[in-house]
C-alpha cells in the first residue's frame, strides 16, 4: 500500500506542477501584456487542476482494482462536462473595459470531446479486459484426460 | 483487446499533443498580430458624398493565415437610430505578411436629411459609433472584437439665426427687404454653395426671392451675411420666409421661418 501512496503522491505532484504551476506562470506573464484578459481564466484552471489531480491520485490508489477503471471512466465523463461548460458550449465571450471579444471555439471543443470520448472508450475497454482477465483466472485449470 | 486499448491510448496521446501544440501556437500567433491604425483623412466631397477614410495596417507575424476579415462600423444618434453603416473586407492575410486596409465611411447629408436626421444640420450632438472587427483565425476559429465609442458631431448650420427684417423703398415699383442671418459651421467639412430666400405673403404666394453665396470653412467663426429681396410695391403683409440651402455637402429646403 505504501508504494502505491508514494506513487500517487508523486503523480499528483507532477500533474499539479504541469497543470497548475506552469499555466499560472504563463497566465501571469500574459496578463502583463493584456490585463484582465487572462485573469478570468484562473478559476477555470484551478477547477481543472483539482479535477485532474483528484482522479489521477484516486486512480493510482485504486490501481489493480475495478475502481481504477471506474475512476478513469468518471474522469472522462466529468472532463467532457467541464470542457463544455468552461468553453460555454464552444462560444466564448469576454468583456475587457469597452472591448467585447467573441470567439467561436466549437472546433476546439469538438477536438477535446473526441479525445475524452476516446479516453472513455479506452477506460471501458480496460474495465472489460480487467474483468475478463479476472474471470479467466477464476476458471478451473483443465486436467489432462485419462 | 489489448492491442485495441493500446491503439486508443496512442491515439489519445497523439490527439492531445496535436491539440496542445495547436493551442500553444494559436496563442503565440495571436500575440504576433499587429493592427496599426494610420491617420484618418477626409476626401473632397463628390456629389454631396462625404467620405472619411481610416487606413489600417494588419501585420500577421504569426504562424497561421487570417481569412475573411471584415471591419464594420455603425453610427447611431443619441436615440439609437442608425444613421449610417459601412463595412470593409479582406479575404486573406497570409502568415508573415502585412496588408493594408482602408475602411471608408461614406455618407450623404442629403440622404440623411431625407431619412429624418435633418436636426443634425442644426444641432451639435454626440453620436455613438459601434466598430467591430471579425476574422477567421487559423481557418477554424472565428473571432469578433467589437467596441463602442462616442463621437462629437458638429452641425454645419449651428446657431442659424435670422435677424430683424428691415424694409426700405428701392425704386418706384419695388421695395427692398433685407434679412440678416448667420450660422456657425461646426462640422469637419467645408460648406460652399448658395442660400436662397423666398418671401411668402399671406396668400401663400412667393412675392420675392434673393440668393447669396456661402463659403464657410470647417470650425470657422460665424458666417454672417444679409440677403436682399426685392418685392413689388403692393400693399401686402408677409407670412413667412423660406430658406433653401444648396451646398457642396447637402441640399436642404425649404426651411420655413415665420415673419411677424
Amino acid at each position: 500500500m505504501l508504494p502505491r501512496i508514494l506513487k500517487a503522491t508523486i503523480k499528483g505532484l507532477f500533474y499539479f506542477f504541469i497543470l497548475y504551476v506552469v499555466p499560472s506562470f504563463l497566465i501571469s506573464q500574459m496578463s502583463e501584456t493584456a490585463p484582465g484578459l487572462f485573469s478570468s481564466l484562473t478559476g477555470l484552471v484551478n477547477l481543472f487542476v483539482i479535477v485532474i489531480v483528484f482522479f489521477v491520485v484516486a486512480s493510482e490508489l485504486t490501481s489493480g482494482t475495478i475502481f481504477q477503471h471506474a475512476f478513469n471512466v468518471g474522469k472522462a465523463i466529468i472532463l467532457i462536462v467541464f470542457f463544455v461548460l468552461a468553453l460555454g458550449g464552444g462560444v466564448v465571450t469576454l468583456d475587457v473595459e469597452r472591448i467585447h471579444l467573441f470567439a467561436d471555439l466549437r472546433v476546439v471543443l469538438g477536438m477535446l470531446i473526441v479525445i475524452d470520448l476516446l479516453s472513455l472508450a479506452k477506460s471501458v475497454l480496460q474495465a472489460v479486459n480487467f474483468l475478463l482477465d479476472r474471470a479467466e483466472r477464476q476458471l478451473p485449470t483443465p486436467k489432462p484426460a485419462g | 483487446m489489448r492491442q485495441a486499448i493500446r491503439a486508443i491510448g496512442w491515439a489519445v496521446n497523439l490527439f492531445w499533443i496535436v491539440l496542445l501544440f495547436f493551442g500553444a501556437t494559436v496563442i503565440y500567433s495571436a500575440f504576433q498580430l499587429g493592427v496599426v491604425p494610420d491617420d484618418a483623412f477626409i476626401s473632397p466631397i463628390v456629389d454631396g458624398v462625404v467620405t472619411i477614410s481610416m487606413p489600417y495596417r494588419f501585420n500577421n507575424s504569426g504562424l497561421y493565415d487570417i481569412s475573411d476579415l471584415y471591419l464594420a462600423s455603425s453610427v447611431k444618434d443619441s436615440q439609437g437610430a442608425e444613421i449610417l453603416n459601412s463595412s470593409s473586407q479582406l479575404p486573406l492575410i497570409p502568415r508573415g505578411s502585412q496588408v493594408n486596409l482602408v475602411h471608408n465611411i461614406s455618407f450623404s447629408m442629403t440622404e440623411m436629411v431625407a431619412d429624418g436626421f435633418s436636426y443634425l444640420l442644426f444641432n451639435d450632438t454626440e453620436l455613438s459609433v459601434d466598430m467591430s472587427l471579425g476574422l477567421v483565425y487559423a481557418r477554424v476559429i472565428p473571432v469578433q472584437v467589437s467596441t463602442n465609442m462616442t463621437m462629437p458631431w458638429g452641425a454645419p448650420l449651428s446657431n442659424l439665426t435670422l435677424g430683424s427684417v428691415s424694409v426700405a423703398p428701392y425704386n418706384a415699383s419695388h421695395m427692398r427687404v433685407s434679412i440678416p442671418f448667420s450660422f456657425e459651421n461646426h462640422s469637419f467639412f467645408e460648406l460652399n454653395g448658395a442660400i436662397q430666400l423666398e418671401i411668402v405673403d399671406n396668400a401663400g404666394r412667393v412675392v420675392g426671392e434673393g440668393r447669396t453665396g456661402v463659403n464657410a470653412p470647417p470650425q470657422s467663426p460665424p458666417f454672417r451675411t444679409t440677403i436682399d429681396v426685392f418685392i413689388p410695391l403692393t400693399p401686402t403683409s408677409f407670412r413667412e420666409a423660406r430658406l433653401y440651402f444648396d451646398t457642396s455637402a447637402f441640399s436642404y429646403g425649404p426651411m420655413v421661418i415665420p415673419l411677424v
